[in-house]
């Protein structure tokens, strides 16, 4: 499968990438590890005329934690975060989810945890080669003006399928975004749009530099859904973070409950992880009762376009929030 | 778009050719550089069976640039052999009945490469694992695991293989 025309840029440092992101906007996008965009490419779903390496920006490569903070440079590559004692200690969701991501010869070494986060959303009938989707009218993803998955639907939901973006809005990471001449910062929680064909509320000019994570003496988890265990995508996956009250080691302060895979973005889901507060970490009739919420709260989001029926999807949503807190419950008690 | 003049160095060899930005570094293998051993087979990144090694990390060649190739050491299955002399691995997949159709092999071949070079006595689980991005579509897998164990552990006794070593070592739980 032959990539479409394109020109190759890479600049030497951030400053020159930024000046190219401001100058060239919708002409380019950004290339890190390639595995989700050039796929794309190949399925001739964008043609960027530009593409802008990162190959050379070792300065966005890099883990570490600052007062109280663990910070990821965006470049960082997926192998690196699984072998990090801090993320393997300090963020354990996020460890969890990378190393479930993909195979070992397809993401870890070359793919980021930026183009994990940033990686389109995801739908079975719109991810198909070029000679499928012209035997039949376009949908809104591809230009067009209608929706297989959902009948009626006035927008997309595709489905954000980031093992990566799920886990972090679990412990309540923030996105770094710099263009040229300043950078924001943004929750997660609040990165993305309403629409799946652009899902991520972000300029073409703007970059992911980095992600931090507050540590917050608390304890996460992941657990994700797929057909095979390595390769596929997630088709449900939750992340769960725990935080013991200071008071009594053995009851839940805070919770934060995020399912993933079932709408256009990662669902924070506040009844949920609400219902929590105050229960004990042996309570498992709270944990199955949170868990019954989420399933309940995340189904209105899903629709069917990432294999699987979508009440499998919905049944297994229970599944995965439940084993995550028992997970994260387990982590806390150590 | 105009051809942009490259040196990539592979299995220790520089090699010069002229690339469009659109080549991927398995286009620029096979296509130019005669080095067919690579195969393609999806062309998407889900089989493996275009993985070569870049610094000694396993990759899928089908979704690398081979403008991003530059610079850094490429391992293709033509690397593993020395002249006639095939590597332990190699042999050890011939013994093992591991290669049937063969063209998910190279791919096997290098994602395993990688493993043994950073742990040579691998257990079951961890081969499984490190094998997991590479889809055969004959063997039943079994037969490769083994081969891999065999090549990690060829003191071992093996009643399947000339080389003499053992079946693959269990898990422990
Ligand atoms: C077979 C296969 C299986 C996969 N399985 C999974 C899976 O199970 N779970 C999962 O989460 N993902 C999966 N992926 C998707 C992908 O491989 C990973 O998400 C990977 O981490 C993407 O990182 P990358 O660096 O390769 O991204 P790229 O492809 O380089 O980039 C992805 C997108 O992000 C943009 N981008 C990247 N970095 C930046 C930045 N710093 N600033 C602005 N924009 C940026 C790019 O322009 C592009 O649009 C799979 C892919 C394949 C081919
Ligand atoms: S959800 Fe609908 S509009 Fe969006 S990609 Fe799928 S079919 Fe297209
Ligand atoms: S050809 Fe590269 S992964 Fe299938
Ligand atoms: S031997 Fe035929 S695909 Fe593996």
């Amino acid at each position: 499968m032959r990539l479409p025309r394109f020109d190759y840029l890479e600049p030497a440092n951030l400053e020159e990438t930024l000046d190219l992101l401001s100058t060239h906007r919708d002409d380019v996008k950004i290339l890190a590890g390639g595995t989700d965009l050039l796929v794309r490419m190949k399925k001739g779903l964008l043609k960027p005329k530009k593409l802008i390496s990162l190959k050379a920006l070792d300065e966005l490569s890099y883990i570490k934690e600052e007062n109280g903070v663990i910070k990821i440079g965006s470049r960082t590559s997926l192998s690196d975060i699984i072998h990090s004692n801090l993320i393997q200690k300090k963020a354990e969701a996020l460890f969890q989810a990378c190393e479930k991501i993909g195979a070992v010869t397809i993401q870890h070494c070359r793919g980021t945890i930026g183009g994990n986060i940033l990686q389109d959303n995801r739908c079975h009938h719109y991810n198909q080669s070029e000679f499928h989707r012209s035997g039949r009218q376009a949908c809104h993803k591809d230009g067009g003006k209608i929706c297989y998955a959902r009948d009626e639907a006035d927008r997309c939901n595709s489905t954000c399928q980031s093992d990566g973006a799920t886990a972090l809005m679990a412990i309540g990471a923030n996105l770094t975004l710099a263009q040229k001449g300043g950078e924001r910062t943004v929750d997660l929680d609040n990165f993305y749009t309403t629409d799946g064909i652009m899902p991520f509320a972000m300029e073409s000019h703007e970059l992911l530099k980095e992600i931090a994570i507050p540590i917050q003496g608390a304890k996460s988890a992941y657990k994700r859904l797929a057909y095979r265990s390595a390769i596929d995508y997630p088709i449900v996956c939750a992340g769960v973070l725990l935080k013991p009250s200071d008071t009594d080691k053995n009851k839940i302060a805070d919770a934060r409950i995020v399912v993933g895979a079932m709408g256009r973005a990662p669902l924070f889901l506040a009844k949920a992880s609400s219902s929590l507060k105050g229960k004990n970490l042996t309570d498992k009739d709270a944990f199955k009762n949170a868990a019954d919420i989420s399933m309940n709260s995340a189904a209105p989001f899903a629709v069917h376009n990432v294999g699987a029926t979508l009440e499998y999807r919905c049944d297994m949503v229970f599944e995965m929030v439940f084993q995550a807190l028992e997970q994260a419950a387990i982590a806390v008690k150590k | 778009m105009e051809k942009i003049q490259i040196t990539l160095d592979i299995n220790n060899k520089p090699y010069d050719v002229r690339v469009y930005p659109n080549d991927t570094l398995l286009e620029v293998l096979r296509d130019e550089l005669d080095l067919t051993g690579s195969k393609e087979s999806c062309g998407e990144g889900v089989c493996g069976s275009c993985t070569v090694h870049m610094d000694g990390k396993p990759v899928r060649s089908c979704l690398t640039l081979a403008l991003e190739a530059v610079g850094s050491k490429i391992k293709t299955v033509e690397g593993l052999a020395s002249g006639e002399d095939l590597s332990d691995l190699q042999q050890s997949f011939i013994d093992h009945g591991a290669v049937q159709c063969g063209f998910c092999t190279p791919g096997m071949l290098m994602s395993a490469d990688a493993l043994l070079n950073v742990n040579p006595r691998p257990d079951e689980k961890t081969i499984r694992k490190a094998l997991a991005g590479n889809i055969c579509r004959c063997t039943g897998y079994a037969k490769i695991v083994e081969a891999v164990a065999h090549a990690g552990n060829p003191q071992d006794h093996c009643p399947d293989c000339k080389t003499g070593s053992k079946t693959v070592s269990k898990t422990k739980e």
